[in-house]
C-alpha cells in the first residue's frame, strides 16, 4: 500500500478526475473569457473580430463601470464595518442568553434558508412608500415617507440593508457555533478573576473566536464582489443604473445589448478585481489570527 | 506524515467513491431508457417513438391567463395532430425573456424549438445568423402567407422567420365614471389635455399612473410626444443617421415629458415601481388616467384585476400638439412580437411537421377573433370586419376599435427602429430624467452618442 502511494504515477491518476472537471469548468471558461473579452463577438453570429483591449479601456472609461465597482464597494464596506460588529453583537447575545436560545437561534438563521427572490418581493412590500412597514414605522416619529426604492440616494441603502438581513444570519450561527466552542472554564477563571461581562467578551471570546470572524469577513467580500440576484429583484439596477453592481452592469450593457465581448471583459474584470481584494485581505489582515488550540 | 496519509486516503476514497456513484447513476438510466424503448417497440410497435418540442411563451400573470389559455389549447391540438409529440411549457416574463434569456440562450446556441420573440431588431438579428426556421415555404404551403397585416418586422431579405401574435396600439385609459362625476371631458386639442391633467392634479389625484422601474413603461409616452412634436416617422432616421436625438422637435418631448413630471402629473415615486402597478393605480382609482398599451384591455374582463371597473372605462388617442410635425392622428402601432422558430427544427422532419400544424391551429382567423374577443389582443391577420362587429360586444373594445378608425397613420415603437445599445442607454436617461438628475437636452446629447457609436459599427 504504502508502495503504490509513492509512486507518483498513482498519485496522478487519482488526481486526473479531478483536474478534468477542474479544468473542464473553471479554467477552460475562464480562458475562453479572457479570450472572448478581446473580441467584438455579438453573441449571437459565427464571426468575430479581435479588437485588442478596445472593450477593456471603453468598460474603464465608463463612468457608470466605476459606478458600478463603487456600490460593489459599498456592499464590502457595508458587510465588514456594519454588519460583522452585528453578527459579533447578536452572537455573544444569543450565546449568553440562558432560556429559548434554540428559538433564537433558528430565528435570526431563518432569513438565509429563503430564496433571494422572496426576500426581494418581501421587502419591497416593506419599503412600499405608502403602506409599507418601513415608512409606517419611521412615520410614528414624524419623518415623511421615503421612497426607498424610487430615490437614487436612498435605493442602495435599501438594498445593502436587505441584504445584510438576509446574511446575517447565516454567520451568526458560524460565530456562535465558534463561540460555544471556547472551554467554559476559561470564562470561569475570568470571572473568578473579576472580569465583568463585557471584558471577558472583548478580552476573552472575542480574541478566541477571530478565526472565525476573518473566514466571515472574507466570505462578505466574496458575496459582495458577486453581489447581483439582490439587486435585480429588487431595483434591477434602477433607478437609473445607481444601484447597478459589476454583475448588473455586466447583463445591462452586454447581455441586452448583445455585446458578448464586452461582457466578458467585464467578467474578467471581476475576476482580477475580486483577486486583488482578497489577496490584500489575506495579506494584511488574515495572516494576524492566528490558530488557536486550547 | 500518518496524519497527512490518513486525510489523502479518505480524500481519494471520497473522490473515487463520488466518481463511481456517478457513472454507475449514468449507466443505471441509460439502460432504464433503453430498456423502456425496447419493451414499447416490442409490445406496440406501430406507435411512434415520443419527441418534444420546448416552446417558450411569455403568458404569464393574470393580465395574460386568457392568452394562455389560447394557446394552452393549440398545443393540444397540436400534440393531438402529432404522434408522440409532447409540447413543454416554458413560461418567462416578456422583458426578461426578449433582453436576458433568449439573448443568452441565442449565445449559447440553447435555443427552444418555439420562442416568444420580438420582430426587430431581435428576429432580424438571430434570423441573420441563421438562428430561424424560414417559415415561407410553411406559409406558402398553408396558404397564409397574405393573410398578416404586417410581417415587415419580421422579413429579411424577402424570407419570414417570425409570425406577430397580435397587433397592439398605445393610447390613454381613462375612468368614465370619475370624468363624469367631475365633468371632465376627453381632449380634444393640446390645451384641453394639458387643462385635463392640470384640472385633475388640482382635484387631488394623480393625472397619470406611473411605474418606471422598467424604463419602457414611461418611454411608451416620451415616444408618443416625440411622435407629435417630430412626427411619426421621424425616429426611422435615427440609425441611418439622418435623424438627430438632439434635434429640437426631440427636446422638447423630452421637455414635455420632464415638465409633467414635475408638476406631478405622474404617480410620485414612479421609479420605484413594477409595470403592474400602473394597472393598480389605476383600477384602485387612484390614478385617473393611464397611457398604457391595448393589450391590457384583457384586465377589463370578468376575471381580471379590473373587473369592477368593466364599462367604466374609456380610451383616447393623444390630441394634436400645436405646431407639431407630421400626422398628429398618428398612434403607436405594431405587429412586433409574435412566435419564431429555432433553424434546428428543420433537421428532424417530425419536429418540422409538428411546428407546421402549431402554426396552421395558432394562425387562424377563429383564433385571431378569440384574441380580440378574450383578451383584447388586436388581429395581426386580416379579418373579416363583419365577423369582427359580430363577436365584439365589450364596450372599450369597440371604442379602441373607433379610435383607431380614427387615425390616419401610425409609427412603430421606437425599440424596433433602434439598435439595442440605443435603447438600454435611453432607457437609463429617461429615468435620470425622471429622477431629476439630467436635462432634456443632455438626455439627448448622450443618447446620440450612442446612436453615433451605434451607427458607425
Amino acid at each position: 500500500m504504502n508502495k503504490a502511494l509513492r509512486n507518483p504515477i498513482t498519485y496522478a491518476l487519482f488526481l486526473l478526475p479531478a483536474l478534468i472537471l477542474f479544468v473542464m469548468f473553471f479554467i477552460y471558461p475562464t480562458i475562453t473569457a479572457v479570450y472572448y473579452s478581446f473580441t467584438n463577438w455579438d453573441g449571437v453570429s459565427s464571426t468575430m473580430k479581435f479588437i485588442g483591449f478596445k472593450n477593456y479601456t471603453k468598460a474603464l472609461g465608463d463612468e457608470a463601470f466605476w459606478k458600478s465597482v463603487l456600490n460593489n464597494g459599498y456592499f464590502i464596506f457595508f458587510s465588514c464595518f456594519i454588519q460583522v460588529p452585528l453578527i459579533i453583537l447578536f452572537s455573544l447575545l444569543i450565546a449568553n442568553v440562558k432560556k429559548l436560545r434554540g428559538f433564537y437561534k433558528t430565528a435570526v438563521f431563518m432569513p438565509s434558508v429563503m430564496s433571494t427572490a422572496v426576500i426581494g418581493i418581501l421587502w419591497s412590500f416593506i419599503y412600499q412608500p405608502e403602506i409599507g412597514l418601513m415608512n409606517q414605522v419611521l412615520g410614528i416619529f414624524g419623518i415623511d415617507p421615503i421612497y426607498w426604492l424610487s430615490e437614487q440616494k436612498y435605493a442602495m441603502w435599501a438594498i445593502l440593508i436587505t441584504n445584510a438581513w438576509q446574511w446575517t444570519g447565516f454567520y451568526v450561527v458560524m460565530v456562535l457555533a465558534a463561540i460555544l466552542a471556547i472551554p467554559k472554564d476559561l470564562e470561569e477563571a475570568a470571572s473568578i478573576d473579576g472580569a465583568t461581562g463585557v471584558q471577558r467578551a472583548f478580552k476573552i471570546t472575542l480574541p478566541l473566536i477571530m478565526p472565525i470572524v476573518s473566514v466571515v469577513i472574507m466570505l462578505s467580500i466574496a458575496g459582495a464582489m458577486k453581489a447581483a440576484d439582490i439587486v435585480l429583484v429588487m431595483t434591477k439596477g434602477g433607478p437609473a443604473g445607481s444601484t447597478d453592481v459589476m454583475a448588473t452592469y455586466m447583463i445591462r450593457y452586454a447581455i441586452t445589448n448583445f455585446k458578448y465581448g464586452f461582457g466578458n471583459t467585464i467578467a474578467v474584470l471581476i475576476f482580477i478585481f475580486t483577486a486583488i481584494i482578497t489577496l490584500v485581505y489575506q495579506l494584511v489582515l488574515a495572516r494576524r489570527s492566528e490558530r488557536i488550540e486550547y | 506524515m500518518k496524519k497527512s496519509l490518513t486525510l489523502l486516503l479518505t480524500l481519494i476514497f471520497v473522490a473515487s467513491a463520488a466518481l463511481t456513484g456517478c457513472g454507475s447513476n449514468n449507466t443505471e438510466t441509460q439502460a432504464n431508457g433503453s430498456d423502456k424503448g425496447t419493451e414499447t417497440k416490442t409490445e406496440e410497435p406501430k406507435k411512434a417513438e415520443p419527441f418534444e418540442l420546448k416552446l417558450r411563451h411569455t403568458q404569464v400573470g393574470d393580465a395574460k391567463k386568457n392568452r394562455f389559455a389560447i394557446l394552452e389549447e393549440v398545443v393540444k391540438t397540436t400534440q393531438g395532430e402529432n404522434e408522440g409529440l409532447t409540447i413543454k411549457l416554458d413560461g418567462v416574463e416578456s422583458d426578461i425573456n426578449r433582453k436576458e434569456k433568449l439573448r443568452g440562450e441565442m449565445a449559447a446556441g440553447d435555443i427552444p424549438d418555439i420562442f416568444d420573440v420580438f420582430g426587430s431588431p431581435d428576429a432580424k438579428l438571430y434570423a441573420g445568423q441563421g438562428k430561424m426556421l424560414d417559415l415561407t415555404p410553411i406559409l406558402d404551403e398553408l396558404g397564409i402567407k397574405d393573410k398578416f397585416t404586417g410581417l415587415g418586422p419580421f422579413t429579411l431579405d424577402g424570407k419570414v422567420y417570425g409570425l406577430p401574435i397580435g397587433a397592439s396600439a398605445e393610447g390613454v385609459f381613462y375612468n368614465k365614471e370619475y370624468f363624469t362625476a367631475k365633468g371632465f371631458k376627453v381632449p380634444t386639442t393640446w390645451a384641453e389635455w394639458e387643462k385635463l391633467l392640470a384640472d385633475v392634479k388640482a382635484d387631488g389625484k394623480t393625472p397619470l399612473a406611473g411605474a418606471s422601474k422598467a424604463a419602457w413603461v414611461p418611454l411608451m409616452v416620451t415616444n408618443q410626444l416625440w411622435s407629435r412634436t417630430a412626427g411619426p416617422e421621424f425616429a426611422k432616421g435615427f440609425a441611418t443617421g439622418d435623424a438627430k436625438w438632439t434635434d429640437p422637435t426631440m427636446v422638447k418631448a423630452f421637455a414635455k415629458h420632464k415638465e409633467w413630471v414635475d408638476k406631478g402629473y405622474f404617480k410620485k415615486g414612479e421609479l420605484g415601481f413594477e409595470y403592474a402597478e400602473l394597472q393598480t393605480q389605476f383600477v384602485s382609482g387612484e390614478a385617473a388616467m393611464m397611457f398604457d398599451g391595448t393589450w391590457q384591455s384583457s384586465i377589463f374582463k370578468a376575471g381580471g384585476i379590473g373587473e369592477k371597473m368593466i364599462g367604466k372605462v374609456g380610451f383616447f388617442n393623444v390630441p394634436a400638439i400645436d405646431g407639431g410635425q407630421g400626422d398628429q392622428t398618428a398612434m403607436m402601432q405594431d405587429t412586433n412580437n409574435g412566435y419564431g422558430f429555432s433553424a434546428k427544427v428543420a433537421e428532424d422532419p417530425r419536429k418540422l411537421a409538428a411546428v407546421k400544424s402549431f402554426i396552421k391551429n395558432l394562425y387562424t382567423e377563429d383564433m385571431q377573433i378569440r384574441g380580440l374577443v378574450e383578451d383584447g389582443v388586436l388581429p395581426a391577420m386580416l379579418v373579416d370586419k363583419a365577423k369582427i362587429d359580430a363577436n365584439v360586444t365589450d364596450p372599450l373594445m369597440k371604442e379602441i376599435a373607433t379610435v383607431l378608425a380614427g387615425t390616419t397613420s401610425s409609427f412603430p415603437a421606437f425599440d424596433a427602429l433602434v439598435q439595442a445599445d440605443v435603447n438600454t442607454t435611453l432607457s437609463i436617461e429617461i429615468q435620470k430624467l425622471i429622477g431629476g438628475q439630467t436635462t432634456p437636452e443632455k438626455l439627448a446629447e448622450a443618447v446620440q452618442k450612442v446612436q453615433d457609436e451605434a451607427n458607425g459599427q
